[in-house]
């Protein structure tokens, strides 16, 4: 078609109209493939020249010791959701478009003012809104963490997962602010002291800090998809605000916690192909990867369950005891632990 | 309608006291930044990702419709199509540099309003990276000659433009956070953005290219914000004194390393490829680096104690020629590249001599020459010109022939046993500051020591889709284009030109050292390549 057009070349063979650097995952290059792969430059591929600029301690842009995982290729790894920028900011343009207009619709049909007043206060205005701190806790780990990854497409997913944090907190915020403009009295203004004197919230406190002042990506998310989300924000968050509020006159914020459990699957499937990724027989180390691995998980678990079972009290504020504690933590537990039992671990994992 | 001033006072209030792990310094900063800025960025995420899928929809939408439709890529001038392949790559790395730089704000600067402002940042620059390989890729797809387009990331990687451009622009994100965010924010782009995202997209519009400013102007609809979290750093960074000592040194560093790529580089993009003529680089670069970006900006920094660069003078003056230099260059060591060369034509000359009074007298020989030799045919090796091909700077990377041939700043040092080159002044100032940081850099010339230019080309996958005939070359001719035989034909190594020059210094000392400085002032002292024309 173009051939008729001047600049076109019409001798030295068909030209190849698509990248032919990328190794695809199928047959055809993806879109997310084409715009992603190889934007971080390879020293061991493309880039062999070396870097160029080293730090006042001659450290290099990237070390491949900012994670203890090893892998011959980490430029390998692929997103199972396949999100680009494009794909990942509709996603979260149609969820917060879906929580503004379900509060719209709440507050114009007059659900707002139905919640029960306990709930609002105690659930959504001191315990929620002091969860918003972990998330935003966990958004600064993952901004690192996205800096150090040793690849592209890697970079990628843990940026998205600081931003969906991020999201999570500032969501919470605004959909107290609406309550407050409807139910009189309503303000969130205790929830900081909260999070940092309750001692209900001291450990999982603990557990964000101790995430922020960690140094390794590849534990970051081993850690936070793997064990902290199906534990603790299972139990703080999907059991107890999305899952009572209904019976307590909110149908409205289960919303909101609908599209953080969209991002968590979406952290979890590539946090579970990252760990398919570093124990795949084709990997050297997979048996080393897979004891580190291993050893995360049986470190932090105990300490992420003692977290949620801080939060026990929390269960008995709700007036209407949908669920006892003792059984969602125990679910929560469950679930986790067959998540751990399905990753191609070669070494047991016992907690 | 919700409380907009107690929305954002709230979701800048997440900050908190870390009483039960301390964070590690993992970026470890000279500069102390207070805890309580003025706010950068006033959108909530709900709004961001709404106004940026919008901004996406209409640019994509568009890149996939009309422009489609109208085949804007096939249809634009040749000449113009040509320097992109290069110009998308290499910026590109800007864009993921920069992503990697806010992630090191977000750990160091411990400020809410600023990390707000940051977290959009980095998110903007995946955007950017995003945007400028889909269109990469849409030329792959759409111009009348897509080679050179389906191999950019790659290509990138092993040209040295493309690797003294990444020299720069890892300076965004290796190093002092805040000395990145003076590369990034407050130098690359608040100078630099607008003639790389607003006025190469009047170039491309006026050469029937309307693809690139749909890119382009998108992406500088964020590039606003960007610059206001530059000038919010900046004024956090002068709000304390002691800050101040360390502050000009890194910002003259910052604008040096910047300009000592970007200049030479946008201005070969912008005057060489033009067929539709318009302003030169020079006119633009007054405009926007001189007037708006110093003259408005920088200069009203003073009173706070944040002066105009000493070395922007020295910039200044290599404006009038550095780029005409490094076009030179580029276009005699065209078999090493990935896009074609349009000679240039009389209606050419007569533009450069306007724009740059004393043009033709410096470098229109070269290009009457140039023209000359271009049929493959002939088989003439354009290198064979030069009696040598220049070193490279250890420290920007670029050859070191600055500002013109004939007044090169070139200087040679030693360092542990090593004579190392320096374009100039500044750069081998910024080397000795602070030698860890560049003395391990290998360059082009290093990295393909001993290798055939053949062998170079091949190895690289340089050819077209028949396998033997070259991505690149010297004009658009397609009668009879270069082939790997041709440039076989010339027999060329590519040899690291410091060696011998080493040698000729331990000579001309007569101790095996080399001088202190200024060892020679054209870098021709021996080859960088050496075989026989045809």
């Amino acid at each position: 078609m173009t051939a008729a057009f001047p600049g076109a070349v019409g001798c030295a063979g068909k030209p190849t109209r698509d990248f032919t650097y990328v190794a695809s995952r199928r047959r055809r290059l993806s879109e997310y493939e084409a715009v992603t792969c190889h934007t971080q430059p390879d020293v061991l591929t493309f880039d062999q020249v070396g870097w160029m600029l080293r730090d006042a301690n001659g450290r290099p842009p990237w070390v491949t010791e900012s994670t203890a995982l090893h892998h011959p290729n980490w430029f390998a790894f692929r997103d199972p959701a396949s999100h680009w920028q494009r794909t990942y900011v509709r996603m979260q343009a149609e969820q917060e478009r879906g929580i503004a207009r379900s509060v719209e619709d709440a507050a114009a049909h007059g659900v707002l003012d139905e919640f029960d007043p306990v709930w609002v206060r105690e659930i959504l205005g001191r315990h929620y809104r002091a969860w918003s701190y972990a998330e935003y806790g966990l958004f600064r780990a993952f901004a690192v963490a996205q800096r150090e990854t040793l690849s592209d497409t890697l970079g990628n997913v843990y940026c998205f997962e600081a931003f969906d944090r991020m999201r999570h907190a500032q969501a919470i915020v605004l959909h107290l602010l609406e309550l407050e403009d409807h139910v009189e009295g309503f303000a969130d203004d205790g929830a900081k002291a909260v999070w940092l004197e309750d001692p209900r919230y001291q450990p999982t406190r603990q557990l964000v800090e101790e995430l922020v002042a960690s140094n390794d990506w590849g534990e970051l998310a081993v850690v936070t998809n793997l064990v902290f989300d199906p534990i603790l924000t299972e139990v703080a968050v999907s059991q107890l605000v999305r899952r009572f509020g209904p019976f307590h006159g909110d149908p409205v914020t289960a919303h909101l916690v609908g599209t953080t459990e969209r991002d968590r699957r979406r952290n979890l499937g590539w946090t579970q192909e990252m760990v398919r990724m570093v124990t795949d027989e084709s990997v050297p180390e997979r048996e080393k990867n897979s004891e580190i691995i291993r050893d995360w998980i049986t470190s932090w678990t105990p300490r992420v369950r003692e977290a949620a079972r801080a939060m026990a009290d929390v269960y008995d504020v709700p007036p209407l005891q949908v669920a006892r504690f003792d059984d969602v933590l125990a679910a929560a537990q469950g679930t986790q632990e067959q998540l751990v039992e399905g990753l191609p671990l070669s070494v047991e994992v016992r907690v | 309608m919700r409380n907009l001033i107690k929305a954002h006072e709230r979701v800048k209030d997440f900050d908190w006291e870390h009483s039960y792990a301390e964070k590690p310094d993992r970026y470890p900063t000279k500069y102390k930044i207070p805890r309580k800025t003025k706010d950068p960025f006033r959108h909530l995420i709900r709004d961001y990702v709404s106004m940026e899928q919008e901004k996406d929809d209409r640019q994509y939408g568009a890149m996939e419709d009309a422009l489609a439709r109208s085949n804007s890529a096939g249809k634009a001038q040749p000449r113009w199509m040509e320097i992109l392949k290069i110009a998308l790559p290499t910026v590109n790395f800007g864009e993921y540099a920069a992503m990697k730089s806010c992630g090191q704000l977000v750990d160091t600067v411990d400020n809410a309003e600023l990390r707000q402002g940051y977290m959009a940042q980095m998110l903007d620059e995946v955007r950017h990276t995003n945007q400028e390989i889909y269109l990469n890729r849409y030329f792959a797809k759409h111009a009348a000659d897509p080679e050179g387009f389906h191999i950019g990331l790659k290509a990138r990687g092993i040209n040295m433009f493309g690797i003294a451009g990444r020299a720069a622009l890892e300076a965004f994100f290796v190093g002092d956070p805040i000395e990145g965010a003076l590369n990034l924010q407050v130098v690359a782009e608040t100078a630099y953005t607008n003639p790389i995202f607003v006025t190469l997209t009047e170039v491309a519009a006026a050469n029937g290219d309307n693809v690139t400013p749909s890119v382009f102007l998108s992406i500088q609809s964020d590039e606003a914000r960007h610059m206001a979290n530059g000038y919010s750093t900046l004024a956090a960074v002068v709000s304390n004194e002691d800050n101040l000592k360390y502050l000009q040194d890194d910002f003259d560093r910052a604008f040096w390393r910047q300009h000592s790529f970007l200049d030479p580089f946008l201005g070969t993009v912008y005057d060489y490829f033009q067929k539709d003529r318009g302003n030169s680089y020079r006119e633009k670069w007054t405009e926007w680096i001189a007037e708006d970006w110093v003259g408005s900006y920088i200069s009203k920094m003073e009173p706070y104690g944040l002066a105009v660069p000493e070395c922007f003078a020295v910039a200044e003056e290599h404006m009038k020629w550095k780029h005409h230099t490094t076009a030179m260059l580029a276009a005699a060591s065209w078999p090493f590249h990935f896009w074609r060369w349009d000679p240039l034509t009389q209606s050419d000359f007569e533009w450069f001599e306007n724009k740059y009074p004393g043009w033709y007298k410096l470098y229109g020989g070269f290009w009457e020459n140039f023209a000359q030799i271009t049929k493959a045919s002939d088989g003439i090796n354009p290198m064979a010109a030069f009696e040598a091909l220049p070193p490279l700077c250890q420290v920007c990377q670029m050859p070191c022939i600055m500002p013109r041939l004939d007044c090169s700043e070139v200087r040679f040092r030693e360092h542990v046993g090593r004579t190392l080159p320096f374009c100039g002044a500044m750069c081998e100032k910024i080397f000795f500051d602070e030698p860890i940081r560049y003395e391990q850099t290998r360059n082009f010339w290093q990295q393909n020591d001993g290798t055939s230019l053949d062998e170079y080309i091949v190895n690289s996958g340089l050819l077209r889709s028949d396998g033997h005939t070259l991505i690149a070359q010297p004009s658009l001719d397609t009668d009879r284009m270069w082939t790997i035989d041709d440039v076989r034909a010339w027999g060329m190594e590519i040899t690291d030109p410091m060696v011998a020059i080493s040698a000729q210094l331990a000579v001309t000392n007569g101790s095996g050292g080399a001088p202190a400085s200024n060892g020679s002032s054209n870098g021709s002292s021996n080859g960088a390549v050496n075989g026989t024309s045809a």
